[in-house]
This record gives structure tokens, C-alpha cells and sequence, in this order.
């Protein structure tokens, strides 16, 4: 499931402006009636590039820190 | 829902039935969404907030939008102490919500007068104000103390032994802890990970050797 993980998009603060959509290195993203979407989820590597255009904070990457299991 | 919240906060554990029955009189509750801006910096301070659920962060920014977070609070913290303890009763940082919250708040002249009135009032804010103190001196030092480097390692640290639980954070909001900005947190991220001290999957850091990692945090 980890490796699946994608930026959460919160269509409720998206303006639909595009940045993400154009800006995304790897053409991970497509814009719909809704908004970005994640059309191959595979070609995301969670680099943040969407978080970091976006002007109104509406998609989000976390990282979460932990040890390496033992 | 005030008795229920009051009675079940572990924060208001240690108080008296009639300090949590005046709390209960004179505070209400308010359900706040993610990203929301609880107070502003600067702002006059009006009430004391206690957290019931989620998470909130506090923050300073600089006219150039560079923010600098101060301090991150869980369930049951006190917020807003300090502004309204200083004299000029105004928000000494914004606070901004990073989930959905739930919130006891408590009007000023309310607070003022269960400090005035109810010693076990008084203590738990002081006992607060206290660890509030500490942390922020302890931030105060890894800014003047450590690079930036040594930051990042000692903030992956922290995160992996003490916070597994922690909702997450984005470049940005680690950038902003450390007192740095986010290019120099993906660059250092990008060292770690060519020293084999970290592995990063999507939405994953995971920390791989201690050793190395608390040499690099000591630098």
C-alpha cells in the first residue's frame, strides 16, 4: 500500500489553475471536470513539485519518518 | 457536550469539580476544518483555546512569506497561553489548523478569572507555560546552535523516536520547523539518501542507520 501512496487533493480549495497539471515532471496528472487528477498513479514519485505550485495549498504530500523495521 | 468534553480531557483531570463546572459555564465548543486560521500574529488575543481533537500548529512568518513554526500542539494542549498572559494581550504567532479540530474555547476575562480565583487553575497553566518555556528555548538553541544539515538529522530523529504518529509533514512544514526553506530540505534529503542514512519511498522516510544519522546531528 506505501508504494501506492499519492498526494491528496482537496477539491474543495482547488481553483483549477493547472500549474500541477503542466508542471508535474513525470505527466502524472490530468486536469478533469473536478479537478487534478492521478489518471497513472504509477508515474507519481511523490517528488511534491504539485504541492509546491499549488497556490492554494489545496494538495498535499506528507511524509511520514520512521525507523527501518528490524 | 461542554461536561462531557471537560470530563474526559486528561488535561482537566487534575482540576477541582467546581473549577470544571465554572470552565464548563463560561467556555464553548467549536469544530474548526484542516487549514484553517484559528488566530492571527498580531491580532488582539481573546481567548484561550483547548485542543479536544487534532492538531494545530503555531507559526511566525516574515514579510517575505518565510515561516518559522514554533511550536506544533496535540489533544489536550492549552493554546494561546502566552498571548494572553503577556501585557499587551495580543496573538504572539498565527495558528493555523493541520487537521480537522475540536476546541474548547475559553473567553480572556473568563481565563482571567479562573486565575485569579482557582489555584488549580492557575497551576495547570503554569505547568503548561512552563513546557512551553522549555520548548521554546530549546528551539532558540537548535537555531543559533546547529546548521542546517544537523537540524534536518536531529528533526528525523525526533519525528522517528517520539512522534510515529505525527499526521505528517510536508517539505514545506519541515523546512519551516528547521528554520530553513523547502529547496534545502529536498537537497539535504537528497545527501541522506546517497550516504545510506535514509531510503525514501513515496510519502515515506525511512531512517536507516542511527549511528550515522546522530553524527550528523551533533555536527
Amino acid at each position: 500500500m506505501i508504494e501506492m501512496s499519492l498526494p491528496s487533493i482537496n477539491f474543495s480549495l482547488c481553483n483549477r489553475c493547472g500549474q500541477c497539471v503542466s508542471q508535474c515532471p513525470e505527466n502524472a496528472l490530468v486536469m478533469t471536470g473536478q479537478g487534478p487528477a492521478f489518471t497513472d498513479p504509477v508515474n507519481c514519485t511523490y517528488c511534491g513539485t504539485c504541492e509546491h505550485l499549488c497556490p492554494t495549498g489545496a494538495i498535499r504530500a506528507p511524509l511520514y519518518v520512521s525507523w527501518r523495521a528490524n | 457536550m461542554e461536561t462531557d468534553a471537560i470530563n474526559q480531557t486528561p488535561l482537566f483531570l487534575s482540576l477541582a469539580q467546581e473549577t470544571r463546572l465554572i470552565i464548563e459555564r463560561r467556555s464553548y465548543i467549536r469544530d474548526y476544518p484542516a487549514g484553517y486560521t484559528l488566530l492571527i500574529e498580531g491580532a488582539p488575543a481573546e481567548s484561550c483555546y483547548f485542543l479536544l481533537s487534532g492538531e494545530v500548529r503555531a507559526f511566525r512568518m516574515n514579510p517575505l512569506g518565510r515561516a518559522q513554526v514554533l511550536a506544533r500542539f496535540k489533544v489536550g494542549e492549552p493554546i494561546n497561553i502566552i498571548s494572553l498572559l503577556n501585557q499587551n494581550k495580543i496573538n504572539r504567532a498565527t495558528i493555523e489548523t493541520l487537521s480537522p479540530v475540536t476546541v474548547l474555547v475559553l473567553p480572556a476575562v473568563d481565563f482571567n478569572h479562573l486565575l485569579a480565583r482557582y489555584p488549580d487553575f492557575s497551576n495547570l497553566i503554569l505547568h503548561h507555560l512552563a513546557e512551553r518555556l522549555a520548548k521554546m528555548t530549546d528551539l532558540a538553541a537548535e537555531l543559533s546552535l546547529y546548521a542546517v544539515r544537523a537540524r534536518l538529522a536531529r528533526f528525523l530523529i525526533e519525528l522517528a523516536d517520539l512522534d510515529p504518529t505525527s499526521s505528517g509533514w510536508t517539505q514545506d512544514e519541515i523546512a519551516a520547523h528547521i528554520g530553513t526553506v523547502r529547496d534545502v530540505v529536498g537537497r539535504l534529503l537528497r545527501d541522506f539518501e546517497s550516504a545510506g542514512l535514509i531510503q525514501r519511498q513515496r510519502g515515506q522516510i525511512i531512517l536507516l542507520d542511527r549511528e550515522k544519522l546522530i553524527q550528523q546531528a551533533q555536527e
